[in-house]
């Protein structure tokens, strides 16, 4: 008993060095200059010679500063607008009886099933005749159109679990359909809301094939998100050898993902667990 | 306040065969102002389906349904000014107890003052002032039954619908609730429309009590009216506890002069019972001399007669003890007659043991006759 437990924590605890001593190496590496890395790879930086220009220059001269605004624009209202039409299609889908009802939910899900990369060619040209290419509307467009088969999925799980006399005594208390939904029944959906939101934050966020496919030369320079600005950085950096500043822009991109999941992180555990119980 | 009328009330669903179930079978019935009416009935009946109709939650598939003189057929519930209590209680878990009570009152524009008051008011009515800021799950089942009828009552609706508020309730906290149910009816004077599948909450809560059976109203009357008077064999069986006795025979008229008529038990297993009815059951029986009738005999009213006052002849049968169950304060004897079991209550004094032979009479005056066809009582 008192073995495997100690035993249990030794393996976790590996485990956890395992996955988190690399992103510490990653953020105390963006403290140090090239040469510094190269010396001695693994040793913390010198406290007088913190480089933290290395983020300055990352932010002017690799353009985060400018990529950051797109990637927090672009996931920002994608990341909303899943959350928001997911939660009323799956409403409905969930509550209502349609003859096409199931045909409907089928055609979502199919969404999840099929690799959304095989659509890319005429995903391309039907952004291209909307004028929508290099648009940070064409990228919202198509990361909402591509999350919301996952949200739907996830969402109407929950809806269905909700026990129907709720909805009943919200409209007997005074409620029309739209106020039995916006106050009684997408507040209960809170946790699924949260899984969804989370999920699809972190899949906009560090998107890559279609922002790569869809923006392009000049034009595309204003939309760049971060990812490609990070792919970016690691091709030249090779050449440049400035890898403090490759480290400084992983960091960047990082952070934001540690700080949503870490806040969020009772609520996604409620929500992932409640769908496995109920789905 | 407000009648709540019921007519040709018919719910239909649809069913794989097409031709669809029909669950509720063209009711009427008339609730009257500031009555408490209860529906009761066996699991099934219709009863829930009947109120959900009232509330607005099921589509009327026939008939009308008015609430204080206007049809209200096609009012969606929000505008119906009812509130109803639901069995699991429904409270919306994301709101306090305040906020569950108060939701009506803001979706109706009211000026916080005014949510204020009526919400303090009903929480002290109900004794909820401690938990007024807690979470729904962090609440007993009796206290969120109480904070659901809170929330009916702050809204002061027209018509308040009950369904089977105290079945999740154990058996102490259920009769307290009733009585407290019962005080707010007196209290705030409102209609109120309460189902239940248990005939004792229907008797001591009810000023009118509609039974109801395979969608249909077997009778509506007040709770002494359906013990005393039923109307038929269904609801003489369902209203009571233990329920009334039933004997299966025939009427005979015996030789000999005197308008009186004797029941002959049907029993081909052993020599049948026979006993002489009174004055009255004889007229009533008048007009099914040998033809089948059954005869109906509440616990109470089967008399030791040994003990009690000396039977005429013909007046008593013999019949053997199967069980005793002293309950306390009396014992139920379980008798049987070779054809017939039935159950006599006694003074718990009264000493019988299983197989012994006693001898019993019933007491006429509480006696019913019925067809046993149609199965309605002979007057
Ligand atoms: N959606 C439905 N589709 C088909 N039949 C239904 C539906 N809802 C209810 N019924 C049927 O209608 C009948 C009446 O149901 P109802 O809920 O009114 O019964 P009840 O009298 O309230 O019984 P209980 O005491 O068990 O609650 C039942 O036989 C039930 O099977
Ligand atoms: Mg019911």
């Amino acid at each position: 008993m008192k073995i495997t437990r100690v035993l249990m924590f030794a393996v976790l605890a590996a485990y956890l060095l395992w996955v988190v001593y690399p992103m510490v190496w990653v953020a105390y590496s963006s403290l140090k200059d090239d040469e510094a890395i190269f010396r001695e790879a693994f040793a913390l930086p010198a406290w007088d010679g913190l480089r933290t220009e290395n983020y300055a220059r990352a932010w002017k001269e690799a353009r985060f500063g400018e990529y950051i605004f797109n990637s927090v624009w672009i996931t920002a209202v994608s990341v909303s607008l899943i959350v928001l039409l997911g939660a009323m299609a799956a409403y409905a889908l969930a509550r209502f009886y349609h003859p096409l009802g199931r045909g409907v939910f089928w055609l979502f899900l199919s969404g999840l099933m099929i690799p959304v990369q095989l659509s890319i060619v005429p995903l391309f040209f039907e952004l291209k005749a909307l004028g929508l290419l290099n648009s940070r509307l064409g990228l919202i467009l198509v990361y909402t159109a591509n999350g919301l088969p996952f949200a739907i999925f996830i969402l109407a799980g929950f809806f269905k679990s909700l026990p129907r006399s709720l909805y009943e005594a919200a409209v007997v208390d005074g409620c029309s359909e739209a106020s039995a939904f916006w106050r009684v029944m997408l507040p209960l959906a809170r946790p699924g809301l949260v899984t969804v939101a989370i999920f699809q934050f972190i899949g906009v966020w560090k998107e890559y094939f279609f922002a790569f496919m869809l923006t392009s030369g000049e034009a595309g320079e204003a939309v760049r998100t971060l990812p490609l600005g990070l792919a970016n950085l690691s091709i030249t950096s090779q050449y440049r050898s400035d890898y403090g500043m490759l480290f400084a822009g992983l960091v960047i991109v990082t952070v934001p993902i540690l700080v949503v999941f870490v806040a969020l992180q009772k609520q996604l555990v409620k929500g992932v667990t409640a769908g496995a119980l109920k789905g | 306040m407000a009648t709540v009328t019921l007519s040709r009330l018919v719910k239909r669903y649809p069913d794989k065969t097409g031709g669809g179930v029909t669950v509720v079978q063209g009711i009427d019935l008339e609730i009257r102002d500031r009555e408490f009416m209860v529906l009761v009935g066996p699991s099934g009946c219709g009863k829930s389906t009947t109120l959900r109709m009232v509330a607005g939650l099921e589509e009327i598939s026939g008939g009308t349904i008015l609430i204080d003189g206007r049809v209200v057929n096609d009012v969606p519930p929000k505008d119906r000014d009812i509130a109803m209590v639901f069995q699991n209680y429904a409270l919306y878990p994301h709101m306090s107890v305040y906020e569950n009570m108060a939701f009506g009152l803001r979706l109706r524009k009211f000026p916080q003052d005014e949510i204020d008051r009526r919400v303090r008011e009903a929480s002290a009515m109900l004794g909820l002032d401690p938990y007024l800021e807690r979470k729904p799950k962090a609440l007993s089942g009796g206290q969120r039954q109480r904070v659901a009828v809170g929330r009916a009552i702050v809204r002061k609706p027209k018509v308040f619908l009950f369904d089977e508020p105290l079945s999740n309730l154990d058996a102490k906290m259920r009769v307290s609730t009733r009585a407290e149910i019962a005080r707010l009816h007196a209290r705030l004077a409102a209609t109120m429309i309460y189902v239940t599948h248990d005939q004792v909450e229907a008797m001591t809560m009810g000023d009118r009590i509609c039974v109801m059976k395979d969608g249909r109203i077997m009778q509506v009357d007040a709770p002494l009216g359906l013990y005393n008077h039923p109307d038929n064999v269904f609801v003489a069986g369902f209203i009571g506890s233990p329920s009334m006795n039933f004997f299966k025979g025939r009427l005979r008229k015996p030789a000999g002069p005197g308008p009186l008529l004797e029941f002959v038990e049907a029993n081909d297993k052993a020599e049948p019972a026979r006993f002489m009815l009174d004055a009255r059951l004889s007229a009533l029986g008048a007009s099914h001399v040998d033809k089948d009738v059954i005869f109906g005999i509440r616990p109470e009213d089967v008399l030791d007669a040994g003990a009690d006052s000396p039977t005429p002849p013909g007046r008593s049968i013999e019949v053997a003890v199967d069980v005793t169950e002293p309950m306390g304060a009396e014992t139920y004897l379980y008798l049987n007659t070779g054809a017939t079991s039935f159950i006599a209550r006694v003074r718990p004094t009264d000493r019988f043991q299983p197989g012994q032979a006693v001898r019993v009479s019933f007491k006429m005056e509480s006696a019913h006759l019925f067809d046993a066809v149609s199965e309605q009582v002979l007057r």
